[in-house]
């Protein structure tokens, strides 16, 4: 029996696990362990053929303030600060090139940048739900267009790594909201 | 002769040697030398096989697809996992029977653990509602999978590689991306498949569909890494256009030229698709370059790309390609290539202080693509292989383009016209009648 095929294989297999064991790794640490965090967005439903259904989410705050005389630039890396505001919504109060040394802050992407704005990739936009609830959240959307009603993504965060724990409405799971409705 | 054809041959033996057509002597050698190697699967095996896993595979993404919120997470962990690991021990199991595998097994395995992979990934993303783009998805689905391709000899698996590095390059096209998230990639992950590693020497030919597989990928990786580092760089983003077309056009040479052992020279051109997409290509841009305009926009792409480390490189290797099948005598392969230095050819003379002057490079082309059309007939009748009805062709393109961008009248240009098309069709009639008098003289 040649042993390097069987070594070869080991190793693959070892890799095919390792890959997703350090994603469910890192992502519970940031569940278990992460600040809680609130931001305003909204959620339409497009469709992805490998991960099914989900919410697109867009965080209302699209843009952030860059120091004077940042090196920012497009498609860099950058620390997004946070700051929690009075009504217990987070918001990004600068961007900056290196992590800060106290508080929540989270690892982005930066978009386009402009006079001292830069545009935010956000680290999260995905809400999975099933094919069933997917539906009912257009249609909750579309009927609540106008309302001032919004959406609320709570985000655990640790060390700059962002991981979407739940939607929300006026304090309600929104994934219950939509069963309900099913109902 | 493919595969088919060998066992079409092998099956007629017995009977021609009972008919006394054949002596026992005569059978043996051509059993010899038309041997079947059983242990590479056949094309309907491979389709079945891959179908089968196919279907699984789906439709395991699509209950995945579904999403079962009413589970707890490690529930819903273990659903991702529990397939990777049955595919994996059923691999395991056609690992450890090696020959005694079919090979049908082998690829439906190999696919069955690539697709369980790509679903574990999927569904983990899915739980802990993970962005990201779909190109790093990809990317690390591919990466899982190639180990698989050296260890099961898996074709189906080889094929899902290529077509995925491929998209991946065309993807990772963008300004200012590092070269390690960038096309310039692909030359490397081309690598890591090329031989099947490990234990290269020993592998048999590639079967067509993984050679056809194989081009195609490495047209549109090589492509991409050519876009790629022809980006503008300044206030304006774009591509200089001019400049990735020449590097096209080397990488078709490239292709063209790529060196072939003994049996790969000899066989037929339908068998090496680098070969025949190369020269579609090639030929092609050399008709373009005969039009005065488009050459003056090939000159000043070709000045602008020879600055490119890229094209260096092309060059460099190009210069290999060519010494080497010189070495091997492979004329026609070179002079279509050729083609692709006609610019380098024509510059000295051509830049002038408003720009450039196509002129010389647009009858250097003509001149070229009429010589090699005629050699290509000539070869025939001189009783060497050449192919004359391609020849003819050729020809009757350059004379169409050339009354085409002349001032002629009208009535002058269909009456060339129809000539042409008179000339060649009595061109192809007799071709085909000295065609059937050889086969006459054979039997």
């Amino acid at each position: 029996m040649k042993t390097l095929p069987f070594l070869i294989f080991g190793i693959a297999v070892l890799a095919q696990w390792a890959a997703p064991l350090s994603q469910i790794w890192t992502h519970e640490q940031v569940l278990a362990n992460g600040t809680l965090i609130k931001l305003k967005c909204s959620a339409p439903d497009p469709y992805d053929p490998l991960r099914g259904r989900y919410l697109a989410l867009r965080p209302s705050q699209s843009e952030a303030p860059v120091p004077a005389g940042g090196e920012l630039k497009q498609g860099m890396q950058a620390y997004a600060v946070l700051t929690t505001g009075a009504d217990g919504f987070a918001t990004v109060s600068t961007l900056s090139l290196t992590p800060p040394v106290s508080g929540d802050y989270l690892r982005v992407k930066t978009g386009y940048v402009y006079n001292d704005k830069a545009r935010i990739d956000w680290p999260f936009d995905r809400f999975y739900l099933n094919e069933k609830l997917a539906p009912e959240a257009d249609k909750w959307f579309a009927e609540n267009i106008r309302s001032a009603q919004g959406i609320t993504a709570e985000v655990r965060v640790l060390k700059g790594r962002a991981v979407l724990a739940d939607l929300s409405l006026d304090g309600k799971p929104f994934r219950e909201i939509l069963k309900a409705r099913v109902k | 002769m493919n595969t088919s054809h060998q066992r079409w041959l092998l099956e007629q033996l017995p009977q021609w040697e009972r008919e006394g057509l054949l002596t026992a002597d005569a059978a043996r050698t051509l059993r010899e030398r038309n041997a079947v190697d059983d242990s590479q699967p056949g094309l309907a095996q491979i389709v079945m096989g891959a179908l089968g896993a196919l279907l699984i595979g789906t439709g395991l993404i699509a209950v995945i697809g579904y999403n079962w919120d009413d589970f707890s997470r490690p529930v819903r962990l273990l659903f991702a996992f529990l397939p990777l690991l049955l595919t994996q021990l059923f691999s395991f199991r056609v690992l450890q029977r090696g020959a005694a595998s079919s090979a049908w097994v082998r690829e439906t395995a190999a696919l069955l653990q690539t697709l369980a992979t790509g679903a574990c990934i999927a569904l983990v993303s899915q739980i802990y509602n993970l962005g990201g783009a779909w190109p790093d998805f990809l990317f690390g689905w591919f990466m899982l999978s190639l180990p698989l391709v050296w260890v099961l000899r898996s074709h189906a698996v080889a094929i899902f590689y290529l077509i995925a590095i491929a998209i991946w390059s065309v993807n990772q096209v963008g300004h200012g991306r590092p070269w390690f998230d960038s096309p310039l990639l692909y030359p490397l992950l081309l690598l890591g498949l090329l031989p099947y590693w490990p234990g290269w020497k020993n592998q048999a030919a590639l079967s067509i569909s993984v050679r056809w597989a194989m081009t195609i990928s490495a047209i549109f990786g090589f492509c991409s890494v050519a876009v790629f580092v022809s980006a503008r760089i300044g206030d304006s983003y774009g591509y200089d256009d001019q400049s990735f077309l020449w590097l096209w056009t080397l990488t078709a040479a490239a292709f063209v030229l790529f060196p072939l052992n003994r049996n790969g020279i000899e066989e037929p051109t339908r068998r090496k698709p680098q070969v025949v997409l190369g020269s579609l290509w090639l030929l092609g841009y050399g008709v373009a370059a005969t039009f005065h305009d488009v050459s003056e926009d090939i000159l000043s792409g070709a000045l602008h790309a020879l600055r490119l480390p890229w094209c260096c490189g092309l060059l460099t290797v190009l210069v290999v390609f060519v010494l080497l099948a010189a070495a091997r005598r492979r004329w026609a392969v070179l002079a279509i290539a050729s083609v692709a230095l006609l610019p380098l050819l024509s510059c000295p003379f051509a830049q002038h202080k408003d720009g450039y002057d196509g002129t010389l490079l647009s009858w250097l082309a003509t001149l070229h693509l009429a010589v090699i059309g005629i050699t290509l007939i000539v070869l025939e009748f001189a009783g060497k292989k050449g192919a004359p009805r391609l020849g003819a062709l050729l020809l009757s393109v350059l004379i169409i383009a050339r009354m085409a961008d002349s001032h002629f009248s009208l009535l002058a240009k269909g009456v060339a016209f129809i000539g042409v098309g008179v000339a060649f069709l009595a061109f192809n009639i007799l071709m085909s009648r000295l065609l059937k008098q050889k086969q006459a003289t054979l039997v």
